[in-house]
């Protein structure tokens, strides 16, 4: 265990998340104090403070955010480089499975993202506003974060400090591999079925969000986004490994494959949070954005594209398919 | 046009340097008046006009300017308030030494958003209206005393606001410079301008197109 903590990036990781969290507690206690005696039509002294410090927290809490953001790929980073001190992991995939804590960790940390960004998207709209409109929304948001991140950061401190580096783990081919077939696939899918789902849910989100069908592009993102999990995984990328055996979605994270990882998974959860947000602003606030739209839209289709090119690429190399 | 209610500004509140600079603040200044802020340094005006620019806030109370409630509004909107609303000339003019007098009357307009070759006009006029287009290309640490408050005023009417707001605007001039610039309040006046003028200079207690004046004292209206 000493080893893994004492690694520079785990030391990085944990100390900048834990001034990070330090900031957002004292955010919390500031933000459940203006919840309790906010009045925005009072005139008195004590709102025109409340006013003035609502102004400082949410700004720190906006800094704080985009910074937890920064501190994902880091996170994955920083597990990727710990699979050279844990035995039998080839990636990050081993060292995530190490204990039970670091998919439940990982899985939190893309919820507390897309949190994260719809808190930013009504601060947005919030300061554009003369008369801080969904302060109290932004503050009961932001106490559920919060609820969130100290799991997170509770995670994080168990997850670290119980990864065993004398015990070996799985290597992804044994987590994810399944033998050949569909096993590990939801619905019963079959290869085949997951792409054809695959692009048929791209087009069907495009549509919907163009269209205007904005509760119909939530449930078709969200699903493309599931979809799409497998899809790299099963698929893409093991065009990516040119193996047809290489299931996993860590290893395409390090620099034999020019880091593409990032980028896939990148655009992935941009493009998908950027079609949630342009849909909760459009149905719940009555803000359709057109930019937002297509900012997910450019997302979408540069992650469809790069996962489509790598299988385009090895055909056209090789003259068949994998 | 201006409304105060029950404003109070308390510099340090909480503190044992507590200092009550604005108490208890009922004005009502309407569209087109002229009104004179009258006191002693320190009775309060400098402060009661930063509060109506948006400059500070007050500790508590209400102030609404042309119907906008502003003692309330986020920084980002102050800045646009001041941008479009209001024009202030200040006790020393608060010019930009390294620029021309031209250039120091566009940058209000810098962020508006308009052509260049409509600000540039707007800048002319603006010049035209206080007398200082003669000195367009001159810098500005060049100037006299009467010019650079010219060109203050300038600065102060580019963007054409309905309020204009002037913090002791004779306090660095001589008697004729003041008087001119008397002369144009005068014809701000006529415009249909609603001006505000603190100071404590006796040359404005009896003009006649002033509307009123308030007499402050520690912080307080008090009746003269």
């Amino acid at each position: 265990m000493n080893e893994i903590l004492l690694s520079n990036e785990v030391i990085v990781y944990l100390l900048s998340e834990s001034v990070l969290y330090l900031l957002l507690l004292i955010a919390f206690f500031s933000t459940v104090s203006l919840l309790r005696r906010w009045n925005f039509q009072a005139f008195t002294s004590e709102q025109f403070i409340l006013e003035n410090r609502s102004y400082l927290v949410m700004t720190i809490i906006f800094f704080v955010m985009i910074l937890k953001m920064l501190l994902l790929p880091y996170f994955v980073y920083t597990i990727d480089n710990l699979s050279d001190l844990v035995p039998g992991a080839m990636c990050g995939a081993g060292v995530i499975k190490a204990n039970r804590y670091g998919n439940l960790l990982l899985i939190l940390k893309i919820i507390i993202l897309f949190l994260s960004g719809l808190w930013l998207s009504l601060n947005r709209i919030d300061l554009k506003a003369k008369n801080y409109p969904y302060v109290r929304l932004k503050s009961w948001l932001f106490i559920i974060i919060f609820l969130f991140l100290s799991a997170e950061f509770i995670l994080d401190l168990l997850y670290f400090t119980h990864i065993g580096t004398t015990n070996p783990v799985s290597c992804c081919s044994v987590i994810y591999g399944q033998g050949g077939g569909a096993n590990g696939l939801p619905f019963g899918l079959d290869i085949s079925k997951l792409i054809i789902l695959f692009y048929l849910l791209y087009a069907l989100t495009v549509l919907t969000m163009m269209g205007g069908l904005i509760l119909i592009s939530i449930f078709a993102t969200l699903l493309f986004l599931y979809i799409s999990y497998y899809a790299v995984v099963y698929f893409f990328g093991t065009y990516i490994y040119e193996l047809p055996t290489h299931l996993c979605p860590f290893c395409m994270l390090q620099d034999h494959y020019y880091y593409v990882g990032y980028v896939i998974w990148g655009s992935l959860l941009l493009g998908t949070f950027y079609a949630l947000d342009s849909a909760v602003m459009a149905f719940f606030f009555r803000r359709p954005s057109v930019k937002l739209k297509r900012i997910s839209l450019l997302f979408l289709t540069l992650f469809v594209l790069l996962c489509s090119a790598y299988v385009g690429v090895y055909y056209l190399k090789n003259g068949v398919f994998l | 046009m201006v409304i105060l209610e029950n404003v109070y500004k308390i510099y340090n509140e909480g503190s044992s340097q507590a200092f009550e600079a604005l108490k208890s603040i009922d004005l009502e200044i309407k569209a087109g008046e002229t009104a004179i802020l009258s006191g002693v340094s320190g009775s309060g005006k400098s402060t009661l006009l930063s509060l109506i620019a948006a400059l500070d806030k007050p500790s508590s109370g209400k102030i609404v300017v042309g119907g906008e409630l502003i003692s309330k509004l986020p920084d980002l909107h102050a800045s646009a308030y001041r941008a479009k609303r209001i024009g202030v000339v200040f006790q020393h003019f608060n010019l930009l030494e390294d620029l021309n007098v031209e250039e120091n009357v566009i940058v209000p307009l810098i962020h508006s958003g308009l052509p260049l070759a409509v600000i540039r006009q707007m800048a002319a006029e603006s010049m035209q209206r206080a007398a200082i287009e003669h000195k367009a290309v001159q810098s500005v640490n060049r100037l006299s005393g009467g010019e650079k408050q010219r060109c203050a005023i300038a600065r102060a009417l580019v963007h054409n606001p309905d309020l204009i707001l002037c913090d002791e605007p004779t306090a660095n001039l001589d008697r004729a410079n003041s008087l001119k610039f008397i002369e144009m309040l005068e014809m701000l006046h006529g415009m249909g301008k609603t001006i505000i003028v603190a100071t404590h200079d006796p040359l404005f207690e009896k003009l006649s197109f002033v509307s009123r004046v308030i007499h402050m004292e520690d912080g307080e209206i008090v009746k003269p």
